[in-house]
């Protein structure tokens, strides 16, 4: 079993709460005809104000970890416990930005960024929404609807709606998976930024390993069938990160090379 | 000014079907004027523009028109709203919809003919039959539509109302009724669609004092054929502008399409 050396934060001290922790989980998927175990023994602390990465390929279950903390799935054995708490249902402690969007497409930026607050008319409400909006930087977009965005200005909107609640913990489902090369770095720019202005804990689950680099404090590897943590690497860079910097591709090979996909010529692979 | 211009905007979209209309009635001049046809079996156009004013200026044409309309409304208000409620239950919950669907399923392929013994039975031939039958044609599409309109509101809409903890009250005003809504809106323009058919069907097939379907069926039985042609183009026409009307109900429900384009 992998040791969990939790990283302390830079800044902020420890007494903060938002501690999450995750023992000994476990996941299956039953059907009438199969019982496929999903998770196996995860364990996993992530101290408030943390950036951690989780790295897998497709159907490690990294989504299914994801979807289990914020508290979409139900049904595991094991604890997810929030400052000591277990975790029953989302709640809005928990913000969670998905893969797609997932804004509304009949609510403008401003309605659908101020969709989980309560009072949508009282005063404070609005303040808000719109500092969110800002936050993320789509001053001048409010009024306008989902589909008049681009595919990274909806994510910035996803993310402000999430970020609305001041949730202690932010959950990112591969949130940049859809958007182009370009699009995505600077968002990785952005998401560093918000990360550090709101001093939020944010738990991305990704397979952008440069994704995972650039953001992370800790990048947790995931292997498959069924799902297990197989290496938990820190990440001891300054910030911003250069993609290009020596340190950085270092921490690539170590992260690539769990994946055996660490030679020469690292993007090919044979079955 | 501005409504020459609309004119002028309507003609040009819908042109085609100008054209598709001035040609109908060129041909229909054609034929009366050369004597293709007897004038028993199909009257000239200028005939039945005469007959029309004639039948407006003495009243009776607005008369059943109205009487007509007022049917409709009726009918149309109750299968419309009962349809939208068992249909929006139904959608909502699987209890109910485990209760209703296979019985409003089975009941829908009844012909509206096939009604004809019990209603006339239960609501006898005056006024209550009718909107009985209007009801029941405007019931089954607002059902159907209004449950699998909010049936398929994206179970992922329904996870961020989840993630955000919304009441029923909320999840219903922000997710399920907007996603539901252009089902409805279908649903509402098949519904008084066939009201409108029906109100006319059900004229012709049990009597009434006034109405359009009425009105019709004298002009028959008094072999006035250019009387039944107007009241042929009367019920199209009314016909098409309640499609308009709806057209513009469903653009302006869903107020948020309009910046697409």
């Amino acid at each position: 079993m992998e040791e969990d050396v939790p990283l302390k934060p830079e800044e902020e001290g420890m007494e903060k709460q938002g501690t999450l922790r995750v023992n000994n989980l476990n996941k299956h998927f039953r059907s009438s005809s199969q019982d496929v175990k999903v998770l196996d023994d995860i364990n996993l602390t992530v101290q408030p104000g943390e950036f951690i990465s989780i790295v897998g390929q497709s159907g490690c279950g990294k989504t299914t970890f994801l979807r289990l903390v914020v508290g979409l799935e139900s049904n595991y054995q094991g604890e997810i416990l929030l400052d000591d708490k277990r975790l029953n249902g989302p709640d809005l402690k928990r913000g969670v930005v998905f893969q797609d969007h997932r804004l509304l497409p009949w609510l403008t930026v401003e309605k659908n960024v101020g969709l989980g607050l309560k009072n949508a008319r009282n005063e404070e409400t609005r303040r808000s929404v719109q500092e969110h909006i800002e936050l993320v930087g789509l001053k001048g977009y409010e009024k306008h609807y989902p589909h008049q965005l681009s595919g990274g200005m909806s994510q910035r909107a996803a993310i402000a709606r999430a970020l609305v609640n001041r949730p202690k913990i932010l959950m990112l489902d591969e949130p940049l998976g859809a958007l182009d090369a370009l699009t995505r770095m600077y968002m990785h720019q952005e998401l560093e930024r918000i990360w550090k202005q709101e001093g939020i804990t944010m738990i991305m689950v990704t397979h952008d390993v440069d994704e995972a680099i650039f953001l992370s404090d800790r990048i947790v590897i995931m292997s498959s069938r069924p799902g297990t943590i197989k290496k938990i690497i820190p990440v001891k860079l300054a910030r911003p990160r250069d993609r290009a910097g020596a340190d950085f591709l270092r921490i690539k090979e170590e992260v690539l090379k769990e994946f055996h996909l660490h030679t020469e010529t690292p993007f090919s692979y044979s079955i | 000014m501005n409504i020459a211009l609309q004119l002028a905007g309507f003609i040009r979209r819908r042109y085609h079907g100008v054209i598709t209309f001035l040609v109908l009635i060129g041909v229909w001049t054609a034929l009366t004027h050369l004597r293709v046809v007897s004038a028993e079996q199909l009257p000239a156009p200028e005939v039945i523009v005469t007959t029309f004013l004639q039948n407006l200026k003495s009243g009776l044409l607005g008369d059943s028109l109205l009487s007509s309309l007022v049917r409709i409304a009726k009918g149309f208000c109750i299968g419309c709203s009962l349809g939208f409620l068992l249909g929006a239950a139904m959608g909502v919950s699987q209890t109910a919809e485990r209760l209703f669907a296979p019985l409003t399923n089975a009941l829908r392929q009844v012909p509206i003919i096939g009604w004809i013994p019990l209603i006339i039975v239960w609501c006898g031939i005056a006024d209550l039959s009718k909107i009985a039958f209007i009801a029941i044609g405007a019931f089954f599409p607002m059902v159907f539509n209004t449950f699998e309109g909010i049936r398929s509101v994206p179970r992922n809409y329904l996870e961020v109302a989840r993630v955000f903890q919304f009441g029923r009250l909320k999840l219903l005003r922000k997710i399920v009724v907007p996603g539901a809504l252009p089902s409805i809106v279908t649903g509402i323009r098949l519904s008084l669609g066939t009201s409108w058919m029906l109100v006319v069907w059900s004229e012709i097939n049990t009597r009434s004092d006034l109405g359009i379907g009425d009105m019709l069926w004298s002009a028959r039985e008094g072999g006035r054929m250019d009387l039944v042609i107007v009241c042929i183009i009367v019920i199209g026409v009314v016909a098409f502008l309640i499609n308009e009307l709806l057209g513009h109900l469903e653009a302006y429900l869903q107020g948020w399409k309009k910046t697409y384009r």
